[in-house]
């Protein structure tokens, strides 16, 4: 009897294991491909002004100038992961009275990397004026911008009508940034 | 460190398959099944288990995609496999891992000399018990980014964890009050060695069109991670033997103290049919040593920088204006650290079973009559269930036991669960001399390819049993 029943076991067991050792070809390895591409959209710089806006101390403003540090461009992941980037700007200008945007980028030592200007439409009849910039960062750009810690934005009066504190209409400026990033196995 | 994995390595890895064990549950002849109902039936008069190696556990079960579906080698591209994975699968599947070791047990009948119809049973185990939901939303940012899912809430209560390992002190009690029923209690001592859970986020991030500018980012946020046990073990400069000293005393009731109870009863309807039922588990720990708790709680809109008219008339800069986001984000994401005391409840178990025996044993020395007819063969069904973090989960067994000879039980089981729909599982138990062995495991069908399996279980021990002069 107890033979049949230490038979019996093993024959349990064998099969148990039999079965257990049939698996199918798995890759562990195929981790190291891993790749994923979001793509993030933020917003960045926005102001909305009426023309009265320009007229301080009884004369016209000829240009507004300010600047912000930002470590963000920077950050390691930022540089190892960012393959291009979209800054994609949208003006809105009912006033008689173009406007352009510089922007220029500085590295920690204020030297400037990059540098480009969007330019608002003037409206002649009070009507909304949609102007588009789309700004691309890609090779030699993208590493200007990777290298950027302080922008700078100066707003400037194109030459033409005075603004005074009757002048109609106003100035809008929305933006956002588009970061294409590809992350893989080595970033995570 | 390395004796700090391995301890871990070895407590939580032996063998693992779920918690359900429905192989295990009313197979009496084996004496853990005491500890799946201390009112099941008893057929042995004492037993002890052979020390660490009476009962070992183990099970992980995972839903939605396999292994195999994302490592498969089969020329096809990981990212695609990977990407399906992630839209197949859902909010609510889950990878669990359960495991448990047995360190010492043991159990006697007494009563008066002629009935023996009580009966103490006692012990020492070791549970390990992982959770992870799929946090489908952030696998989803992190694929895809909000790009595509502007309006598109990304929920943190995605994100829902779970882990414990704790050892048990259990004495039990039962008692066949007459031949149709018998009940049994068990009282628990929990002695938690880690936990941390974050199962109670709430709040989300969320990218909607803005009114001043294209976009409004909001966050509403409202996460908390809480552990204990943990924060003492990676401040440890002392080296891993007091780690390892540290750990092997909070298995011997040094950790985070808790309390519960098992319930059981099983009842002969005639004698053919009987019907039993335990509720395991009900209990808590109290976690008031060595706790850190993070959490990050606070609302935030942004929706850009406005450069060149900040706050026209106060003076503010650009810079400032920058700084003070700048301020806000880290505020919003840097999570304050607290030591408060916590309780967790341990996930409630609940089994029963309806059972139906037939084939009645002949004796051949002798046709007498026998006060309790034993069966060769049973067939029931059985029902499990199980509290989770985000909603109970459960399984219904179909069964047929059968005594091969007077020293070998073997019991096969159908299940449906939350893993799999044609679950087999084959479980034998075996007696030489006073030896007991056992050995159960399941997903049969799926052992072909392991790497396909949603859930694989698996249950061993050897005891020593002293039997009932029955046969």
């Amino acid at each position: 009897m107890q033979k049949q029943i230490i038979k019996y076991s093993f024959l349990v067991i064998a099969l148990c294991l039999s079965l257990f050792s049939c698996t199918k070809e798995i890759d562990f390895e195929q981790a190291d491909d891993l790749e994923i591409s979001p793509v993030i959209e933020t917003s960045l710089i926005f102001f909305d002004e009426p023309a009265s806006s320009f007229w301080v101390n009884n004369t016209e403003v000829i240009s507004i100038k300010d600047s912000i540090k930002i470590g963000f461009f920077s950050n390691k992941f930022i540089v190892d992961n960012l393959i291009k980037a979209d800054f994609v700007f949208e003006a809105t200008n009912s006033i008689n009275k173009g406007f352009q945007v510089s922007v220029d980028l500085l590295n920690d030592s204020e030297q400037l990397l990059h540098t480009f200007t969007l330019l608002a439409s003037l409206s002649t009849d009070g009507s909304d004026v949609i102007s588009n910039h789309v700004e691309e960062f890609e090779g030699d750009t993208l590493i200007a911008l990777t290298n950027t810690s302080k922008i700078v934005f100066t707003l400037s009066l194109i030459p033409g009508e005075t603004i005074n504190e009757t002048s109609l209409g106003r100035i809008k400026l929305k933006s956002k940034a588009v970061f294409y990033l590809n992350i893989d196995d080595d970033s995570i | 460190m390395k004796k700090f994995i391995l301890f871990f390595i070895v407590i939580s890895c032996c063998f693992s398959f779920s918690q359900n064990k429905q192989l295990l549950y009313g197979f009496s002849d084996i004496p853990q099944s005491l500890l799946l109902n201390p009112g099941g039936k008893i057929k042995n008069d004492w037993y002890f288990g052979i020390p660490l190696l009476s009962h070992i556990h183990a099970n992980v079960g995972i839903t939605g995609s396999t292994i195999y579906d994302i490592f498969a080698s089969n020329g096809i591209d990981f990212n695609t496999k990977l990407q399906n994975a992630v839209y197949s699968m859902g909010s609510n599947d889950f990878f669990s891992a359960n495991q448990q070791l047995e360190i010492f047990s043991g159990g006697f009948s007494f009563g008066s000399s002629y009935v023996k119809n009580k009966y103490l049973s006692f012990g020492l185990y070791q549970e390990f018990d992982f959770i992870t939901y799929f946090p489908k939303d952030l696998a989803i940012l992190a694929l895809e980014g909000n790009q595509n899912n502007i309006y598109r809430p990304f929920r943190a209560n995605n994100i829902n964890v779970a882990a414990e390992a704790i050892s048990v002190f259990h004495l039990g009690y039962n008692k066949k009050v007459n031949d149709n029923f018998t009940f049994g209690v068990r009282g628990k001592i929990y002695s938690s060695i880690l936990n941390v859970n974050s199962t109670n986020n709430k709040g989300r991030f969320i990218t909607e069109r803005g009114q001043n500018n294209f976009y409004e980012h909001i966050f509403n946020l409202d996460l908390e991670a809480r552990t204990s046990g943990v924060a003492s073990l990676t401040d440890d400069e002392s080296g891993s033997n007091a780690v390892v000293k540290d750990l092997t005393k909070r298995v011997l009731l040094g950790g985070n103290l808790g309390l519960g109870f098992d319930i059981g009863i099983t009842h002969q309807l005639n004698e053919q049919w009987s019907l039993d039922a335990s509720l395991l588990d009900v209990g808590f720990i109290r976690h008031s040593k060595d706790v850190e708790n993070y959490k990050i709680e606070g609302d935030y809109v942004y929706e850009g920088i406005d450069p060149i008219f900040p706050d026209t008339g106060n003076g503010q800069t650009a810079e400032d204006y920058w700084n003070e986001i700048e301020d806000d984000f880290v505020e919003l994401f840097t999570p304050d650290t607290t030591t408060s005391k916590y309780t967790t409840w341990r996930p409630i178990k609940l089994n029963t079973s309806i059972n139906y025996g037939f084939g009645e044993k002949q004796y051949e020395d002798c046709n007498c009559l026998k006060d309790n007819k034993s069966y060769l063969n049973s067939v029931g069904l059985q029902l499990f269930a199980m509290t989770r973090p985000k909603q109970p989960i459960a399984a219904l067994t179909a069964y047929y036991y059968r005594r091969l000879f007077n020293n070998l039980q073997v019991k096969a089981t159908y299940t449906i669960d939350s893993y799999s729909a044609y679950n087999i599982g084959l479980g034998m138990s075996t007696n030489l001399g006073g030896l007991n062995f056992y050995v159960m495991a399941d997903n049969f069908l799926e052992f072909k390819n392991i790497y396909n399996a949603q859930s694989v279980s698996l249950q061993l021990g050897f005891n020593y049993i002293f039997n009932k002069n029955e046969d």
